[in-house]
Parts: structure tokens; C-alpha cells; sequence
């Protein structure tokens, strides 16, 4: 049994090495434009689906193919700032009519897919270099599990100074806490923004492509539960907080993981349950998530 | 001519807040722009950066025209803006705020020269500097914003109401500074309703009443003049 849950503890380190990703990309957007970008598990998606594209029907290399799919989603996530949300936030849009917006570009996103690929799983191409497995003490570990964890951590380090030190870094806190008075000291706001949709869509991209390569499969709605998942993260870890999301990414991963390594296994399609009676309980007792939230509270609710 | 407005008019949607403002600063001037709440002055503030944009006029900085310039640009060009309500950023470090007001300043020495200065003009920024500026007291958080619109080094600042909100013996000290900070070289547009401080600082001001320009000229003349002391002195 402690073998087993051993076992599931290296899948839920990838698993929340992914959400990690995803939760600090929604957390920077949401932080930056006050906007939660429901598109944003379908940004992981196109990271991932079109590795996929780009290895078997363009036959390019992996590597290449992977950082291609990055850059895909990044323009991905750009098209979507321009075309979803600048102008409805330009009008002046109410909070509402933007989730909807956020929400629909979601679905867009997904079913365009849909259109031109069925929903069928697809196999994740995955280079024979990555196959490698490992056994120690009776536990499997892939090469990719280490690949994924590791490239994780060095990012999210990378991420952590860059948003604590870089100048860049701070004008985004500053531009996510009041962006009309960052325009008061020079700073071109709208430029930071497109910036935070870069990086969340980068981390999106890889996130992606650590998926495929840690359950192998894709497909079009493959970003819609880890989407949500990566959400709920992104929240519980006081929204706008980077290294909240980040640590939070993790609790909810191997949570999520281990919750349902230790059910019996009828239980299992119960898995979506744990994360939000998790969000539950962390909210009823810690509002505004396990760490300090990064956005302006105009007003609170009694402050 | 520093900077100058020469009849501009401007607005909200359709309605009209200024009509034909005539508004000059020199370098080296503090002048003041007074009038009582909902006159303009804010909205002649946000027309000079590019918030607002005019309805008619021209509005010059170094006889250049600014009229369609965004708020971040005129940092560039040397202006620079602290709003009404100090406006710090409450998520940032006293020392990150600052940062954020030197965000165009390329060299590094030139950046920690200006750290100096800040810290020299407001030693209690200095003491203060890793504490969370949403956690400093108003007084605090105003020479946090003046601090921060000076570290772009600009030739024109603009002060949005700095004595709002704040206790008496606090505002002189403040008022003092901003006398300081003009004699070492900043020409200062300062917008304030308590007209006996602002007349007592500045060398020249502008009256502005529903959106007009009532009066102007040297304060020590405007303080003496009946009509500002009855509406604007309380003195009868």
C-alpha cells in the first residue's frame, strides 16, 4: 500500500507541477487585468495539441515542434487580449459581460478544434529520449517525471524573481494594483498587459506540453478540467499572488492525486470533488486564499 | 513658456467642465490653480495628461504641442503627476513605489542619485523604505507620492490636492518641502482647495470658478484682493 501511494506521490508531483504552471498563468492575467481568462485551459490546450500537429503532420523535431506550439500559444493568448478582452475592457464592459466574454472564447477556442479534429484522444508524441524509466526502491520513475518537475521549479524560481525584483516585474504589480496610475509614471500599461498575457500563455504552453507528455493523450477539450483545477489553485492561492499560485498548484495536485489513490477505486470519477470541497473549506476559512491576494479591493464587503 | 493652455475647452461625454482656459507656468514658477470644489481643476489636471483630451485649444509644453499625447508619454517629456488622493501602491514597498517613479530612468547612478535626493528631501521614506506602503500613515503616504513623481526627475510637477485629509502641523511640513523642491529647480502646477496655503507657496495663481478662469495673478496681489477674500478667506 505505502509502495503504491509512493507511487502515485511521483505522478502527483507531475500532476502538480502542471497545475503549478497553469495556476500562475491564470493568477498573473487575473492579478494584471482583474479578469478571470476562462480561455486559458484552452491556451494549455493549443500548447499541447499542436506539439502534437506539428511532430506528426508536419513531421518536425520534437524539440523544435515544442517550442513552436509555445509560440502558438502565445499568439494564441495575444489574439485573445486584442480581440476578447481589450475592447470590452476599453468600453468599460461591466464584470459580468467580460466572464461571459472570457467564458465564450473558451468554447470558441474548443469546438474550432473540435471542427477540424473530432474530439478523438490523440496519441502525444513523445520522444524516445523521454521514455526512460527509472526504478528505485520498487518505485517506477520516469525521466519525464523528473523533467517535468524540474523544469517546473527552475521556472517558477525564474518567475519568482522576475515578478519580486525585475523592473518589469514590479511595473506589472503596479500596473495590477491601479494601471492609471502606473500610466502617471510612465509606464505604458497596455504594453505590461500584453506582457502578463505572454508569460501566462508561455507557462500555459509548457504546461500543455507537460501534459502530453505525463498522460499522453490530447485532445481539443483536454484544457477544460485542468483549466478549472489550475483555477481553483490560482484562487486558493490568494489570486494575483504568483507564488501562491504556485504553491497552491502543488497542494491541489497531489492532492487531488493521492485523494484518489487512497479511495477505493469506485470512487474515482468522485476526483473533481476533492479540489472543490478543498477551495470550500479553504475559503470558509481563509476568504481571500492561503496567501495575500495581489489586486486593489476597491471597497471590501464590510472592510 | 514652460507650459501653456491657450483656450482650451474640455469635458465629459457632453458635458462641458472648462471653457477657454488660459493657463501659463514658467520654469521655475509655483503657480497655483484654486477654486472650490467641482471648478475644474482636477479636469484642467487630466487635460494637460492626456486623460481627457480637449474639445478646442492647444495645450504647449516647450512650445511643443501635447494635445494628443497618452499619460505616459509627457513622463518622457518631463511631467510629471501626483494625483489626488496620494494614489501610492498600496501592494508595493515603500522602496518598489519609488522604483515604480523612476520606471524611464535608464542609468543606474543617475536612479540611485534620485534615491538620495528622495531620501535626503523625506528621511522618513528612508526609515520606512521596506514597509508595505499601503501600511504608512496619510501624512506618510503623501511625501511617498510627491517622492514618487519625483524620481523621474521632472521639469513640471503637477500636485493634486497634497494637503487633503492631512493634519495641520503635517502639511506645513510638507509645504515646506515643496518650497524646497521648487528652489532646487522643479517648476510645480499645484492645485489646492485650501486657498491660504497655496497663496502663501506660490508666486502666481488662477482662480477657476464652474469651469472658468475668474482671476489671476501674483498671489501677494490676489491675497489682498476683496473678491478672494470674501469668497475664498472668509474674511468679510
Amino acid at each position: 500500500m505505502f509502495l503504491y501511494l509512493l507511487q502515485q506521490l511521483v505522478n502527483a508531483i507531475s500532476y502538480g507541477s502542471i497545475l503549478g504552471l497553469l495556476a500562475v498563468g491564470y493568477t498573473m492575467i487575473y492579478g494584471i487585468l482583474g479578469l478571470i481568462n476562462f480561455a486559458h485551459g484552452e491556451i494549455f490546450m493549443i500548447g499541447a495539441f499542436t506539439c502534437y500537429l506539428y511532430v506528426k503532420f508536419l513531421k518536425i523535431p520534437w524539440f523544435i515542434a515544442a517550442l513552436l506550439a509555445i509560440t502558438t500559444s502565445v499568439i494564441a493568448g495575444l489574439l485573445l487580449e486584442k480581440i476578447a478582452y481589450r475592447p470590452s475592457i476599453k468600453k468599460g464592459s461591466s464584470v459580468l459581460t467580460i466572464f461571459i466574454i472570457s467564458f465564450a472564447a473558451s468554447m470558441f477556442l474548443r469546438y474550432l478544434f473540435m471542427l477540424f479534429f473530432t474530439d478523438e484522444r490523440k496519441a502525444f508524441p513523445i520522444p524516445a529520449f523521454f521514455e526512460k524509466m527509472y526504478f528505485v526502491n520498487g518505485v517506477v520513475i520516469g525521466l519525464r517525471d523528473i523533467i517535468i518537475f524540474t523544469t517546473t521549479i527552475i521556472i517558477m524560481i525564474a518567475i519568482s524573481y522576475f515578478v519580486k525584483y525585475s523592473k518589469l516585474g514590479i511595473a506589472m504589480r503596479a500596473v495590477s494594483y491601479d494601471s492609471k496610475t502606473a500610466n502617471y509614471m510612465g509606464i505604458n500599461s497596455t504594453l505590461i498587459i500584453k506582457t502578463a498575457f505572454v508569460l501566462g500563455s508561455v507557462l500555459a504552453g509548457i504546461s500543455g506540453i507537460e501534459y502530453g507528455l505525463s498522460f499522453g493523450i490530447v485532445n481539443p477539450s483536454m484544457g477544460f478540467n485542468p483549466g478549472l483545477t489550475g483555477f481553483i489553485a490560482a484562487v486558493l492561492g490568494g489570486i494575483g499572488n504568483v507564488p501562491g499560485a504556485m504553491v497552491a498548484g502543488f497542494i491541489v495536485g497531489i492532492g487531488e492525486v493521492l485523494f484518489v489513490a487512497m479511495l477505493p477505486s469506485i470512487y474515482s470519477p468522485l476526483r473533481p470533488l476533492f479540489v472543490w470541497v478543498l477551495l470550500f473549506f479553504i475559503l470558509f476559512l481563509k476568504p481571500t486564499g492561503l496567501f495575500r491576494p495581489n489586486v486593489k479591493f476597491e471597497g471590501g464587503w464590510g472592510e | 513658456m514652460l507650459l501653456s493652455m491657450d483656450n482650451v475647452s474640455t469635458g465629459y461625454g457632453k458635458a462641458q467642465v472648462l471653457k477657454n482656459i488660459n493657463i501659463n507656468i514658467e520654469k521655475g514658477e509655483i503657480v497655483a490653480l484654486i477654486g472650490a470644489n467641482g471648478a475644474g481643476k482636477t479636469t484642467t489636471l487630466r487635460c494637460i495628461n492626456g486623460v481627457i483630451r480637449p474639445w478646442e485649444g492647444c495645450i504647449r509644453l516647450n512650445n511643443k504641442e501635447i494635445n494628443s499625447l497618452q499619460p505616459f508619454e509627457l513622463v518622457s517629456l518631463g511631467i510629471s503627476y501626483c494625483p489626488e488622493g496620494r494614489e501610492i501602491f498600496g501592494n508595493l514597498t515603500v522602496f518598489e513605489n519609488l522604483k515604480v517613479g523612476g520606471y524611464l530612468v535608464k542609468k543606474r547612478d543617475k536612479l540611485n542619485s534620485n534615491f538620495d535626493w528622495i531620501y535626503s528631501l523625506f528621511p522618513i521614506l528612508k526609515d520606512r523604505r521596506n514597509q508595505i506602503a499601503g501600511s504608512l500613515s496619510g501624512g506618510e503616504q503623501q511625501m511617498l507620492a510627491i517622492s514618487r513623481a519625483l524620481m523621474s526627475n521632472p521639469m513640471l510637477l503637477f500636485l493634486d490636492e497634497p494637503s487633503l485629509g492631512l493634519a495641520p502641523v503635517v502639511v506645513e511640513n510638507i509645504f515646506a518641502t515643496i518650497q524646497q523642491i521648487n528652489s532646487e529647480g522643479t517648476s510645480i502646477l499645484l492645485v489646492e482647495q485650501n486657498v491660504i496655503l497655496a497663496l502663501d507657496i506660490a508666486n502666481r495663481a488662477y482662480v477657476l470658478e464652474k469651469g472658468e478662469i475668474r482671476l489671476c495673478g501674483e498671489c501677494k496681489e490676489l491675497s489682498r484682493s476683496e473678491y478672494v477674500k470674501n469668497s475664498y478667506l472668509g474674511i468679510i
